[in-house]
């Protein structure tokens, strides 16, 4: 029993710290997602260099074939920066996808170029109005020669803007299926914006748009687009540990050095006191994350566990967590913290974005209350009843 | 990662489960898990724990301790809780042994060990005082050395179980010139029988009687009976509260709460099903049952950090969110029944009240009770300035 990195998930995690610390000074982050690209290029190229493009990739197909853990010890590296980098939306998560679904030449022609980071590609889940785990109302038509073409809307797509190819999900015939559709395929409308944590995010219609369904024969696209989902969840919870305690760091600070009343605010012991509760909830968070990530390690190796109510349970502890360091991250440092300089408040919106993603945490809140599990005794060990 | 036990750290649990639910009998437990525990039960189970070498495993290994792996004291306190074993007395276990195995003569450890671990000895601990709660340092009872003794004066009190109490360690100021407050105390072992000790019991909110106050009217405690050097005491004190990790959030005893009111849910009546199906309940069950897991993970992260008697900083966090996690549970255990658990203590003096053994009845009581987990050990106010102060640097 051990919920610790070994020397060489370690040695990935101070890597990767110091990698992105060198690229992101103070302030680097809003430089970054006000520009063109939404993140920061040479971080982007320092991170592809260290091979951590291909982290979740096949050794087959140009990857490092990594586990759970090396993806938490990067994602967590990632969050301590706020980096805008999206090797999880960008990379992993269609990794995850393309090697669960993809046919072996889709695979072939996909997952080098993303372990290479030379490309990233959107996944296009969201729609308007419409619930996470409902079907998708985009539909997708077949004609008598066999090509596809899809018709409907999705909104948030993150990073669409930046992305050589989407992988959208739609219905056929009452099935759900994930599509391959070329950012720059006819009938493709793109409306950009921003998500709440300024990472670019658009609307995109597709009116009659070609698309080649990304599956091999037999394969259950429900089934697979599910684990995917609940490992993105598991994951994204690295990033917002990192993200939480850099939060906590910066409003610690901000306590001993900012001066009201002729005196540090770390002499106001109300204040002292949020901050000591802060750093329990990030603790506890920490140890939800950390035990979340070892029990997909655990599943990987053949472990009969529930990944979703997993991940479900973890995003939900993890996800009020980071409200609330996000909430009293911006109190405690007072008008300053909800400037777009401050890098507190990227912080907090940050977190912000992610307890509403891959559905949000009312819907997984929603679905853990109501799975058989809630009532289930705890026990963080898998063989320990 | 790995998130499973070992063959043999499996092997261990399920030696210690045999002993805990064979040997230590079914209605002590029972009276444990409802809150009713006697001082026989105590006594009892203890003897038993101790006769297989498992009331002492973290005293030094001369003393009967164990010198077990940190993953095994884990699993001896989670299953003790998790079982309703009735936890061997702390004052003796885990606050005057140790002291006494590290600070104290070999007279007084072949006095007093064996007979400690045994609970021949019921130890009280007598720290605090009216006007010295958390600010422990400045307490006043004094000890005047006279010849070879001290002459005790002063007012000790929340002495838990001290109506039982055979002796009592006593932190006592020895010099009241000192130049700091926490100079000048000292550590000193107080036999109960001795002349000039009045006893008078505190009753609590929830009609129980375990605290108790204590007045000393020049009490002699001979000079022997001092623990290390004099004027040292403050430092014992603090290794003392430093001693206990392993148990402090007490997870195992949240858990097995939390299986009992899972499993009662079912049978619990709502006006449109049973409670196990009400969402505010299930998500009320959720959230503890989430913050049980994080618990137990980040019990299981330091349980590997080393062990040297320094309390670990997340000590506090374990201890501070550990029993409020216990506390809500009660609390949710008392709104599960609700009106039908207010009806307590029904019956004549010495008959047993009607339905004693019904946990719905129980509830209420323990939860007022339970209020008492966030204001010893270190309050939670406590709690959250160690860590500002060690961990956070504020
Ligand atoms: C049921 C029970 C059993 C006990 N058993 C024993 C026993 O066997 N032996 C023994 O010696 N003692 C025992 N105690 C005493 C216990 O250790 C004290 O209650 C504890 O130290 C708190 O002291 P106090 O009650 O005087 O509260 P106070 O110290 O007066 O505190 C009152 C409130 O102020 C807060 N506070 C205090 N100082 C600060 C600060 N610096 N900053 C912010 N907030 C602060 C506290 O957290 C609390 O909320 C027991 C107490 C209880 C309730």
């Amino acid at each position: 029993m051990n919920l610790d990195f070994n020397e060489d998930q370690k040695l990935l995690f101070d890597t990767v710290d110091s990698a992105v610390g060198r690229g992101y000074p103070a302030g680097g982050r809003a430089e970054a997602t006000s520009s063109e690209l939404g993140w920061d290029e040479g971080v982007w190229k320092t991170l592809a260099e260290l091979g951590l493009a291909g982290l979740t990739i096949s050794g087959e197909h140009g990857g490092a074939d990594a586990g759970p853990v090396e993806v938490y010890a990067t994602l967590e590296a990632l969050g301590k920066h706020a980096a805008a980098e999206p090797l999880l939306d960008g990379v992993f998560l269609p990794s995850w996808l393309i090697a669960g679904l993809g046919t072996e030449e889709q695979a072939e022609q996909f997952l080098p170029a993303l372990a290479e980071g030379a490309t990233t590609i959107a996944v296009a889940h969201a729609e308007p109005g419409r619930p996470w785990g409902s079907a998708p109302s985009v539909t997708a038509s077949r004609s008598g020669d066999g090509s596809v073409v899809l018709t409907g809307v999705k909104s948030p797509v993150r990073h669409a803007d930046q992305a050589s190819t989407l992988l959208v999900t739609a219905v056929e015939g009452g099935t759900t299926g994930v599509y391959v559709v070329d950012a720059g395929a006819a009938g493709i409308a793109r409306t950009d914006g921003r998500s709440a944590d300024w990472s670019h995010a658009s609307q995109v219609e597709f009116a009659g748009t070609p698309a080649t369904p990304l599956a091999a024969a037999g394969v259950d696209a429900t089934t697979v687009l599910h684990t995917a989902f609940a490992r993105a969840r598991v994951a994204v919870l690295a990033e917002t540990v990192g993200l939480m305690e850099s939060a906590l760091a910066h409003t610690v600070e901000y306590l001993k050095n900012r001066k009201q009343f002729g005196v540090p605010l770390a002499t106001f012991q109300a204040l002292v006191h949020r901050a000591s509760d802060l750093y329990a909830r990030v603790e506890l968070a920490r140890s939800m994350a950390l035990w979340a990530t070892a029990t997909v390690e655990a599943a990987d190796g053949g472990a009969g566990v529930d990944l979703a109510a997993i991940a479900d349970d973890a995003f939900v502890f993890v996800g009020d967590a980071a409200t609330a360091v996000a909430e009293e991250a911006v109190q405690l440092h007072g008008g300053i913290g909800m400037t777009y300089e401050a890098e507190v408040a990227h912080h907090a919106a940050r977190l912000t974005a992610i307890t509403e993603s891959f559905g949000g945490i009312a819907a997984a809140r929603r679905r853990a209350v109501a799975s058989e599990s809630a009532l289930r005794v705890p026990s963080a060990l898998l063989n320990n009843a | 990662m790995d998130l499973e036990l070992s063959r043999e750290d499996i092997e261990f649990r399920d030696g210690l489960r045999e002993v805990f639910t064979r040997e230590v009998p079914e209605e002590v437990r029972r009276r444990n898990a409802l809150s009713r525990t006697t001082r026989d039960d105590i006594v009892a189970s203890q003897r038993i724990l101790n006769a297989h070498g498992l009331a002492v495993p973290h005293w030094p290994v001369e003393w009967g301790g164990k010198e077990w792996t940190p993953t095994q004291s884990h699993i001896y306190a989670s299953e003790l809780q998790r079982n309703s074993v009735p936890q061997p007395l702390a004052f003796n276990v885990s606050m005057i042994g140790p002291i006494i195995a590290e600070f104290g003569s070999e007279e007084q450890k072949r006095q007093f060990l064996p007979a400690t671990a045994n609970l021949d000895i019921w130890w009280s601990q007598g720290f605090s005082e009216p006007e010295a709660g958390s600010d422990l340092a400045s307490l006043r009872t004094t000890a005047r050395r006279d010849g070879d003794s001290y002459v005790l004066n002063g007012q000790k009190t929340w002495t838990t179980l001290g109506q039982y109490g055979d002796w009592m360690f006593v932190l006592a100021r020895t010099d009241p010139d000192a130049p700091r407050k926490q100079q000048g105390l000292s550590f000193l072992l107080l036999d109960m029988t001795t002349p000039g000790i009045e006893r008078r019991p505190i009753d609590l909110v929830d009609g129980s009687d375990e605290v108790n106050e204590f007045f000393f009217d020049n009490v002699r405690v001979p000079a022997e009976n001092l623990v290390g050097e004099e004027n040292q005491g403050w430092s014992y004190a603090k290794f003392l509260l430093g001693n206990e990790r392993n148990g402090i959030a007490q997870i195992g005893t949240s858990q097995r709460v939390f299986a009992d009111l899972a499993e009662t849910a079912a049978d619990i009546p709502t006006e449109t099903g049973a409670l196990a199906d009400d969402p505010q309940f299930r998500t009320s069950m959720h959230s503890a049952r989430t913050t049980l897991l994080a618990l137990e993970a980040t019990q299981l992260r330091v349980t590997g950090a080393s062990e040297n008697g320094q309390a670990s900083p997340v000590s506090s966090l374990l201890k501070m969110e550990g029993t409020k996690a216990l506390q809500e549970l009660s609390k949710l255990r008392m709104h599960a029944s609700a009106e039908d658990g207010m009806l307590l203590d029904a019956g004549g003096p010495g008959e047993d009240p009607l339905r004693a053994d019904d946990a719905a009845v129980v509830a209420a009581a323990q939860y007022l009770n339970q209020r008492k987990l966030s204001i010893f050990g270190g309050s939670n106010e406590i709690q959250r300035g160690v860590i500002a102060k060690t961990i956070l640097g504020l």
